[in-house]
């Protein structure tokens, strides 16, 4: 994206599409497999990921630089991309290899099209989307459950319609799961009523009860290393076998203004035959359970009317929330006024 | 795989639809969680008194249930 002085982005819409000069998850990576390619929308902008056959990936803006023709209609030429309308042929890293209707043509040899860095992470591509004045990518700092050898994960997906910042809202805000989610087989226990604290931490903060830890969604930390994260904890019940309580690592992808892509890392410490139980058992079991709760999170978050977040009346559970939106807020406003060079 | 939106699956962890045997395995493992402990010995006992036999049909030892849910869980 090449975004001159006149039009920088507003505060409002990097507010509603998502921040720059970050990295966020896209989509889980088996929705690209080797050799083929995916159109994506992220950030309210259209983008092609492209896997070559050695399942080498890369992300390019999904227009082509003759007369902006969409390349995710183009064909795959192994190491390039063909456009369509006139077969121009674009490398993985953004550069006219090709004019074929005018050989020698002075579009050759240019990198015109925009292309991301990207990385792939417990079966995710995350991508960084800089600005013009934050082209490098932004140093990664990957969740410790993903990384951790002796912690087991499974990846879920899915999308909702509804603005990003709602999804981190509802992961920022614990006191739900003690009512939206009481009829499940993880958070039917516990208080329903709690005082809460903003603890900090060197990488964002926690938003915990200050009375109650381990019975249901009793904290949460959000996380900003690069990409930003929640890490939280829930209980199992004794069916789900030894092992502990499971984690969530959350993530979510700003699709556009009115769609956001989840990730959820449901995550346990567990070894030997304590993991392969519970991997057994979740993909039988227990996925489905899980499914169940993230459908209650979709419906209420569908639901919420487009001006929840003007009207609303806070009180002491909300502090959470109420910190992610101003630390959003102000970010939002610092890069839409950041100097154009 | 599907570009339509939204994406909403389920089952992403599945590499098959669990047969009728991993079904009834599964819910009697639950079942052993639940009453009679976490520990192998616990398993391989609730597993034989409920019946639920290893897919050659002997009963279980730690071993089997090790290699076996290794197999199924890996």
């Amino acid at each position: 994206m090449t975004t001159s002085p006149a039009d920088r982005l507003t505060a409002d819409h990097i507010y509603a599409t998502g921040l720059r000069n970050q990295w966020h998850p896209v989509v889980p990576s088996r929705f690209v497999a080797p050799g083929a390619m995916r159109k994506v929308t992220v950030l309210g902008e259209q983008w092609l990921l492209f896997r070559r056959s050695d399942s080498t990936l890369s992300m390019l803006a999904d227009r082509c630089p003759h007369r902006g023709a969409p390349l995710s209609l183009g064909k795959h030429l192994g190491d390039r991309v063909a456009c369509w309308y006139h077969g121009l042929e674009i490398e993985t890293d953004g550069t006219v290899s090709s004019v074929p209707g005018l050989p020698g043509c002075n579009l050759e040899g240019k990198k015109l099209v925009r292309s991301l860095p990207v990385r792939e992470v417990g079966g995710a591509v995350l991508a960084y989307f800089g600005d013009d004045e934050h082209p490098e990518p932004a140093p990664l700092t990957l969740p410790e459950p993903l990384t951790d050898p002796d912690t087991d994960s499974f990846l879920c997906y899915a999308e909702w319609n509804g603005p990003w910042r709602y999804a981190v809202e509802n992961l920022l805000d614990p006191m739900h799961g003690a009512f939206l989610h009481h009829e499940s087989h993880t958070m039917f226990d516990g208080d329903t009523t709690a005082k809460f604290r903003i603890r900090e931490t060197d990488r964002g903060y926690f938003f915990e009860k200050t009375d109650q830890r381990g019975v249901n969604f009793d904290w949460v930390e959000l996380c900003r290393t690069g990409v930003d994260w929640v890490d939280l904890s829930i209980p199992y019940p004794p069916s789900a076998g030894p092992g502990g309580p499971f984690g969530i690592v959350g993530m979510v992808c700003p699709v556009d203004e009115n769609r956001t892509g989840v990730f959820f890392w449901r995550y346990r410490k567990v070894e030997g035959w304590q993991r392969d139980s519970w991997r057994f058992l979740y993909r039988t079991l227990i996925e489905k359970r899980h499914w169940a709760v993230l459908e209650q999170d979709r419906v209420m978050l569908e639901a919420m009317p487009a001006d929840a977040d003007q009207r609303e009346n806070l009180y002491q559970h909300d502090l959470g929330v109420v910190r992610l939106r101003r630390m959003y807020r102000a970010e939002a406003e610092a890069q839409a006024a950041a100097p154009a060079h | 795989m599907t570009t339509d939106w939204p994406y909403l699956d389920v089952h992403q962890s599945r590499t098959h639809e669990p047969t009728p045997y991993e079904y009834r395995l599964a819910s009697a493992l639950e079942e052993v969680f639940t009453h009679e402990g976490h520990e192998l010995a616990d398993i391989v006992r609730g597993l034989n008194a409920r019946q639920v036999h290893s897919p050659d049909g002997a009963p279980w030892t730690e071993r089997s249930f090790r290699d076996e849910i290794n197999r199924l869980g890996a």
